[in-house]
């Protein structure tokens, strides 16, 4: 079918996608508008495409093609993870046609607001990273000789286990989340990759982890080789940024694009850590 | 920001899970008990003054019990409430997800019912109990009201001050302290691991509305309580009969030695004026 409407409604020849853009870390942002021509089937990649190979604004200004991120295309990855309309979600699966008929005029697209800059809607997830290390959310196999294959796992173990093995780690959660905000530090003339590194990995440690690597932690906790190392998890958790930052808002569940059950696995680590701390105190 | 970590950095996890306790022991059932002792109004005010009486039957422990079980669990939890406040970006403008909107909410109530029981303690309690203070300070700003052994007139007389200004007032911060608790009771069952799946967390869910709606009723009911008898001429002066009788009783008993008990009555025989 060669129709352009949707549900009725009529499509636009074109439309225009106000962008917020910014040249570099620690740079000032700013709006700019682009017109784009109405195609069939348009996501926001595809729209971002067409301004890279444009590259002018309505006002007929030539501009460097804008900047983003993308890699499966099919919402696997969470690399085109942006705030599309006011919303975190993907990039990729945001369908123009739908979000035309939320706004007929114009689409608004930002980078994520919890995350620093790196150039117009690219943006430096290595928080989210930091804190996957921090609650180790891997199964701890490696060695110098075989260990054999692990135990078995039941068939209700996995079904609980599988939706939240789905995450991939977009940052959507976190974006949402008003107890998870910005850190963002800037390199010292004098300071070495490494220091600032070190620097930013103090900063990130010290803030909240958000609902994703709680949830990992959760994951691998109940993971029957995982579960060997399952008490320095906890331990992760309830550092400093741990699981009592959460305020409980509830929005990372609403968002999660995988539709994890993040507040379950939140109150299942709320659960754990509870005992595990009663544990402490009476084991020291 | 600093390089160390600070205190409250270094036990987050203890301080947050304490923060979130004494929300409930002692401060949130304290509350509950509070506000059912101030309903008993609407039975009688001589209902009322017995259980006033029996509070105070504690004698010098009360201050004592009152800083311990009360007022420093209230500033503890208050105190922490405003770090974690400021640790906060309520965004319901862009996710208006009920929970969310909860989420602001919680924060917003607990923000109002710290100013109103500053407030509240100040006006009916007066904060500090040492003469000069009260005499000097106190009561000349409003503050101080209550009379613990005329405590129906003297309630009844303090809410009816400023006309219908106080009674919204209280109201106000009533159902702020009511939604705070009951909503803080309901995160804090997922905080503490209580009610874990989504079915859990919605059966917990209605409880605790349910919970919340029983304690509003009650805790307005208090203050429409002490609004029929400082808005009523005969009333009040009713009440002020019966707490006549009950306090002579007690001082025949020799339960209260009446030199020490004077301060807690209202200052003349009939200081307050009932608002008519
Ligand atoms: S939990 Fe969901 S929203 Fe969060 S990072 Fe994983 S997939 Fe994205
Ligand atoms: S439930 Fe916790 S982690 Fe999820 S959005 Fe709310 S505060 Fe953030
Ligand atoms: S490109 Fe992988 S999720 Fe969109």
């Amino acid at each position: 079918m060669a129709d352009t409407s949707h549900n009725g409604h009529k499509a636009p020849d074109s439309f225009e996608v106000r962008i917020l853009r910014q040249g570099g870390p620690g740079q000032n942002s700013y709006w700019e508008r682009h017109r784009v021509k109405h195609e069939q089937d348009m996501n926001v990649i595809s729209v971002l495409q067409r301004i890279a190979a444009n590259a002018q604004t309505v006002d007929g200004k030539s501009v460097a093609p804008v900047a983003w991120d993308c890699n499966c295309l099919e919402e696997v990855c969470g690399a085109c993870t942006m705030v599309v309309n006011g919303r975190t979600r993907q990039a990729c699966t945001a369908l123009v046609d739908r979000l035309l008929e939320d706004n007929s005029k114009e689409i608004e697209l930002q980078p994520m607001t919890k995350f620093p800059v790196l150039r117009d809607l690219m943006v430096d997830r290595s928080r989210m990273f930091r804190s996957l290390q921090k609650v180790k959310a891997w199964v701890p196999v490696d060695g110098y000789y075989d260990m054999g294959p692990g135990p078995k796992q039941s068939r209700e173990q996995q079904e609980v286990a599988y939706p939240l093995s789905e995450c991939m780690s977009c940052g959507c959660c976190l974006e949402a989340c008003p107890q998870y905000t910005k850190v963002e530090l800037t390199q010292r003339d004098d300071e070495s990759d490494a220091d600032f590194q070190k620097r930013k990995n103090a900063a990130y440690d010290s803030s909240f982890i958000g609902a994703a690597a709680i949830s990992q932690a959760v994951l691998f906790n109940s993971h029957p080789t995982g579960k060997n190392t399952a008490g320095e998890r906890l331990d992760a958790l309830m550092d400093e940024g741990g699981i009592q930052v959460c305020g409980n808002a509830q929005n990372c569940v609403a968002v999660c694009p995988k539709e994890i059950p993040l507040t379950t696995s939140i109150a299942k680590a709320g659960r754990a850590t509870t005992i595990h701390a009663i544990k402490k105190w009476f084991d020291r | 920001m600093e390089t160390n970590p600070s205190f409250l950095a270094r036990h987050e996890f203890l301080i947050r899970r304490l923060h979130s306790l004494s929300g409930l022991i002692p401060v949130g059932a304290y509350m509950c008990i509070h506000l059912l002792t101030n309903a008993s109004t609407l039975d009688s005010s001589a209902t009322f003054q017995r259980a006033v009486y029996q509070i105070h039957s504690l004698g010098h422990l009360l201050p004592v019990v009152e800083w311990v079980f009360i007022f420093i669990p209230i500033l503890f939890h208050a105190i922490i409430g405003v770090v974690i406040i400021r640790g906060g970006l309520p965004n319901y403008g862009s996710y208006k997800y009920v929970n969310n909107l909860r989420y602001t909410l919680q924060r917003a109530t607990g923000m109002i019912a710290f100013v109103f029981i500053m407030w509240h303690v100040f006006h009916m309690h007066g904060w500090f109990h040492f003469k000069d203070w009260r005499e000097g300070i106190a009561e000349p700003l409003g503050g101080a009201q209550f009379a613990p052994y005329n405590a129906a007139s003297s309630l009844g007389a303090a809410m009816m001050m400023w006309g219908v200004l106080y009674p919204i007032l209280y109201a106000i911060g009533v159902l702020s302290c009511v939604f705070h608790l009951a909503n803080g009771i309901w995160t804090m069952g997922i905080t503490w691991g209580v009610w874990v799946s989504p079915v859990a967390q919605k059966r917990a869910d209605r409880i605790c509305a349910a919970f919340g709606i029983v304690l509003a009723v009650v805790g307005l009911s208090g203050i429409g309580g002490a609004v029929r008898i400082g808005d009523h001429g005969q009333r009040y002066e009713e009440a002020k009969a019966v707490e006549e009788k009950m306090w002579d009783a007690k001082i025949a008993s020799g339960e209260i030695d009446p030199e020490e008990g004077l301060h807690k009555r209202s200052d003349t025989n009939d200081g307050h004026a009932s608002a008519e």
